[in-house]
């Protein structure tokens, strides 16, 4: 799910740069965004493959074993979230909270992974959730075979890093993705190695002039790493609850500024 | 899309139970969320020029809304008493959004808007939406007939996936061939070679001027010196005169392997090839001329006789690169696009003519030459149409 929360002073930033890069987009940045779609394809048939597991679970009433599949799934979902503005509204049936609905959970409306979550951890069962997963996995295929035939815009691409590092730093930081499972440390390892894997394919571009940029933003995704990694369980993490004070802050702190220095990406490319 | 915002206090009783819940997220507010209201307050005086949007509970004001094509910024006034997102949205695309607008606050957005018309989001997902027309500027009129080169960085890198993901199929096709030669079952080889043909046809427009491999990878034994005899007769035309024309696997495991071996070559070749935004339409209208000037009149496939369907893929690989120019061309010129549809078309309905039915399909040896004719003819004609839409989008 994406929110590209407004962090202030990145929405700043644009709004005040934006033209006063004279960088003309260069057709260097072919190799990077085709590589990002084939990042994503195999993504997307990744997540078609756990939540096809995943959904099978769900309809056939096994609880624990649906929710031991919940966070690891989603996985390959957070991992694409930089450009799920291509795909607003299968975002919106995929991934959406209970708050974007009337009733909030009470709403027949709320749908996808979140409604899922709910029925697991709030009522540990799985009554009612079977046309839920059967929608969720329709859902989740129809993006597979939408993303095969969409052609990335590359503003989208470049610019999606810093939306997605906004939207975690305005909201997801709070824990309010997975307020029922609480597994958001692993939708954090998701949202992060795909706004990385972004940087990393652009980074030949601008390896020369970028330098310092380049290295205050990989300091800022090496101390996420670090942290992240105290709270690593097996082949995942431990609830969010866990999360010390101190660590949170040190997180916030480094998302809002990865927020802040990737907004300034896609000029630096000549994609405003 | 929009979610709850935990650090806003004093919203309605089911978003405090939901901060109860999360009592994660409320410890967080000294980190990110005080960041992010402190920094909601930061908005600057309004630029000249900036068009003001303000959401109320159940709509936009104005719903309607018209600027000039180019850079625009808008205040987005959050009138309304929960938070809200706003959106411009293009389809389903949304191409800027400011989500999180608490309640009282405004926030500024600045976007590049082509020519068109878009919806713009008001707050709850169920509220109606309104609109936004951006109308042409000289600017955008000119761009039209000459798009600035980052306009082809989308259908550069669409193309490069495509030769990408074709490569990868062959490689496997070419790998299940090679298994079926060597357990000797001819049915599973024949359809394994038909599988791997298809998607060589599908980038034939560029491997097919990798000269070396090309030599390799698909000689014809009817441009050899001693024909099926010739030691420089390999790769699929060899295998395809084993499977149909000696009806044996025997002699074919190491010329299915080595074919293994040249198509992780082409993999990796076509990976290398640099494309230029003239090379989109201009090597598929010189791969279609080629389709009618050699293939078309004198065949291929002289031991399987199943060029129709090959040709069928052949169409499927000029048309790749040339549909991802298409959305440009239709701004160009609505015209030349229908036109290049139109030819696509045409191909299309005479390889369905010749082809038969799937039950009784037409093997090539019986096509007659004036048919052939007739299908080249319908080829030029594509690699015609082809021809004009580089200088349509201002390339030549
Ligand atoms: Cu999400």
């Amino acid at each position: 799910m994406r929110i590209s929360g407004l962090v202030g002073a990145s929405a700043l930033t644009f709004v005040l740069t934006s033209g006063a890069f004279a960088q003309e987009a260069s057709l260097d940045l072919v190799e990077p965004i085709a590589e990002y779609k084939i990042y994503v394809s195999e993504k997307l048939a990744k997540l078609v493959e756990d939540t096809t597991a995943f959904t099978d679970a769900v309809k056939a009433g096994e609880v624990d074993k649906a929710k031991e599949l919940f966070a690891p799934t989603r996985l390959s979902y957070e991992a694409i979230e930089p450009i799920a503005e291509l795909f607003s509204d299968l975002d919106a049936s995929i991934d959406s909270r209970a708050d974007d609905y009337e009733k909030a959970e009470a709403d027949p409306e709320f749908p996808g992974f979140h409604r899922i979550e709910y029925g697991l951890w709030e009522k540990n069962s799985t009554e009612g959730l079977a046309p839920v997963a059967d929608k969720l996995l329709s859902d989740v295929k129809e993006l597979e075979g939408r993303i095969a035939s969409l052609t990335f815009p590359p503003e989208k691409v470049v610019g999606g890093a810093a939306v997605l590092m906004e939207e975690v730093a305005a909201t997801k930081i709070s824990g309010e993705e997975d307020r029922y499972s609480h597994t958001d440390l692993w939708d954090f390892r998701g949202n992060f190695d795909g706004a990385r894997k972004i940087v990393d394919l652009v980074r030949p571009l601008i390896a020369d002039k970028e330098a310092d940029f380049l290295k205050t933003v990989d300091a800022n995704f090496e101390t996420v790493d670090t942290t992240l990694a105290k709270y690593k369980d097996g082949e995942g993490y431990v609830t969010y609850d866990k999360l010390t004070d101190d660590d949170r802050k040190v997180l916030a702190a480094a998302v809002n500024t990865l927020a802040e220095d990737l907004s300034t990406l896609r000029g630096k490319l000549g994609l405003d | 899309m929009s979610s709850s915002d935990p650090q806003r206090a004093g919203g309605p009783p089911s978003r405090l139970t939901t901060i109860a819940l999360i009592g994660a997220g409320v410890l967080a507010l000294a980190g990110g969320g005080a960041f992010y209201l402190a920094s909601q307050r930061a908005v600057r005086p309004s630029e000249p020029g900036t068009i003001a949007v303000r959401v109320g509970d159940k709509s936009c004001e104005p719903m309607d809304l018209t600027v000039p094509a180019g850079r625009s910024v808008f205040e987005i006034e959050n009138a309304s008493n929960r938070p809200i997102e706003w959106e411009i949205l293009d389809g389903v695309m949304v191409v800027e959004e400011r989500e999180n607008i608490a309640p009282g606050f405004r926030s500024q957005l600045a976007a590049r808007l082509k020519p068109g018309v878009y919806d713009i989001t008001c707050g709850l997902l169920s509220n109606p939406r309104g609109k936004l027309t951006v109308t042409a500027s000289a600017h955008s009129e000119a761009e039209k007939v000459k798009p600035p080169l980052k306009a082809f960085i989308g259908p550069l890198s669409e193309y490069k996936v495509y030769r990408a993901l074709r490569s990868n199929r062959m490689i496997q096709a070419v790998g299940a061939l090679s298994t079926a030669i060597d357990a000797g079952d001819m049915d599973a080889a024949k359809s394994a070679y038909a599988a791997a043909r298809t998607v060589y046809r599908h980038v034939e427009a560029v491997s097919g001027r990798i000269a070396d491999l090309e030599n390799a990878i698909d000689p014809v034994a009817t441009y050899l010196a001693g024909r099926e005899q010739d030691p420089a007769f390999t790769g699929f035309h060899r295998i395809e005169f084993g499977l149909w024309h000696e009806g044996s696997v025997t002699g074919l495991k190491p010329v299915a392997d080595k074919l293994e071996a040249d198509a992780t070559t082409l993999r990796d070749r076509l990976k290398a090839v640099k494309f230029e935004p003239v090379d989109l339409a201009g090597n598929a209208a010189r791969e279609a001329r080629r389709l009618a000037e050699g293939p078309v009149i004198s065949g291929d496939n002289l031991y399987a006789n199943d060029e129709l369907v090959e040709f069928a893929a052949a169409v499927d690989g000029l048309e790749k690169p040339v549909s991802l120019l298409v959305p440009l061309l239709a701004e160009a010129s609505p015209e030349m696009a229908k036109a290049t549809t139109d030819a696509f078309a045409a191909v299309r309905a005479e390889l369905g003519k010749l082809s038969g039915s799937d039950a009784a399909p037409v093997i090539y040896s019986d096509v007659s030459p004036d048919a052939r004719k007739a299908l080249a003819a319908d080829l030029v004609a594509l690699a015609d149409a082809i021809d004009r839409i580089n200088p349509a989008l201002g390339l030549e």
